[in-house]
């Protein structure tokens, strides 16, 4: 009667469990071979960069920004981020405020903000004539790199991560796409790669950082908008040191208490 | 010992070493060492490749350019600001860089837009020999002397 009726034989079950291990150390195995060939075909990093022994921060003067584009340009080309217009990682916005009408008792008229394809290739000039305008900046755009990043907290894989370094990078092995870091971040700064399908943002350059290069956008720019540096190893003559002595800095959204990691000088409230 | 608690523990028993044995090899070895993520992902972003060598590395050959614009105020500018990125041609001269815009180039920052800083160098374009490419008068290494 027992074996007429038994479904589950214990032969099955056992063959079941032994494909089941087997399974798992292929699975492991594949694994590993993996992470052998990915090292091999990559560049080599210097071994021995220890995240916890370093501190990243960006400065950005806006008083010195001239909007000609090359840091967008430079992120484009060192992160082969897609060229169409949409997909940043940096970006230029060019403000333009206009003169409050006479009498209006308003200190400014309107602002006009406009970043056509990010300010790749330098902005085309304002239709807006001179004798309107109050006054004009460009404002550098980038992850603010957050301590207290809304984004990560959105993720629902755990993708999103804030690093000891002082870095938010996404894992795209983790990353399933669905977009809900996009519409946390209150900056704009990420988007979802039309390729990989997974999140992207700026990553302040890890590849670059840990082998000692500047990010590529402070590597580029022309005029020294962009201030990069490491607190925990910087001399008192650091030029990020430098210009927190010499600067009132400002970061963007501050009552959201984000706790950005990218600061500015001579920001205007118009700037958010 | 009772046979429906013994077959309780060994189901017990089965189901935390299932969940160990699943844990073993579904969790990255290299996860919760900095937090609760992989750490592994920081060394995959630190091995993906630059493309823009550095100041220093185009420095180590072509010194005597440095040397010829350190009185220009170019001089603080990068060499691959205009030239584009390097690295290949860093890793191999033979690689030869892409030609820097058509003579026109320096138009990208120095036509002049209210936007800009009022003491950052502009020209008004149209006023300032219009027709004319820059590079006929100034060198751009070393922008106030003739090429």
């Amino acid at each position: 009667m027992k074996s007429s009726q038994q479904s589950v034989s214990r032969r099955g079950v056992l063959s079941a469990l032994g494909k089941l291990v087997a399974g798992a150390a292929a699975l492991a195995t594949a694994r590993k071979v993996r992470a052998v060939t990915k090292q091999a075909v990559t560049t080599p990093a210097p071994a021995g960069y220890d995240p916890t022994k370093h501190q990243w921060r960006m400065a950005l003067d806006v008083n010195k920004c001239i909007g000609c584009g090359s840091c967008a340009d430079a992120c484009k080309n060192e992160n082969h981020v897609p060229r169409d217009p949409g997909y940043f990682r940096t970006w230029v916005e060019r403000y333009i405020i206009k003169k409050a009408p006479h009498g209006s008792g308003e200190p400014c008229g309107e602002t006009l903000v406009d970043s056509p394809n990010g300010s790749i290739g330098g902005f085309p000039p304002t239709l807006v004539p001179k004798s309107e305008i109050l006054k004009a900046f460009h404002v550098p755009k980038l992850c603010n790199q957050c301590s207290n990043s809304p984004c990560d907290m959105a993720c629902p894989v755990g993708a999103t991560f804030r690093t000891p370094d002082g870095a938010v990078l996404v894992d795209p092995t983790y990353c399933i796409g669905c977009g809900f870091c996009v519409q946390a971040c209150p900056y704009g700064c990420r988007f979802i790669n039309p390729l990989s399908h997974t999140a992207e943002k700026c990553t302040f350059c890890y590849h670059r950082i840990t082998r000692g290069l500047k990010p590529a956008c402070a590597e580029v720019c022309p005029t020294g908008t962009r201030i990069f540096g490491d607190l925990k190893n910087a001399k008192p003559d650091d030029p990020l040191l430098q210009f927190y002595a010499k600067n009132r800095l400002q970061v963007l959204k501050p009552h959201l208490g984000t706790l950005p990691r990218v600061f500015y000088a001579g920001l205007d409230e118009e700037a958010r | 010992m009772p046979p429906q608690i013994t077959r309780l523990l060994l189901v017990t028993v089965a189901i935390v070493v299932a969940y160990f044995t699943a844990r073993h090899f579904l969790v990255p070895a290299s996860f919760g060492q900095y937090g609760w993520y992989r750490a592994d992902a920081l060394k995959d972003y630190q091995l993906l490749p630059i493309n823009y060598a550095g100041q220093a590395a185009c420095a180590d050959c072509h010194e005597e350019v440095i040397k010829k614009r350190a009185k220009a105020k170019h001089r603080s500018i990068a060499c691959e600001t205009c030239h584009g990125p390097l690295y290949a041609h860093a890793n191999d001269p033979t690689v030869k860089p892409a030609k820097v815009g058509n003579g026109n180039f320096c138009v990208r920052c120095h036509e002049a837009a209210p936007a800009r800083p009022e003491k950052f160098p502009q020209v008004v374009l149209a006023d300032h020999n219009p027709g004319q490419k820059c590079t006929e008068c100034h060198a751009p290494h070393l922008p106030t002397e003739a090429p």
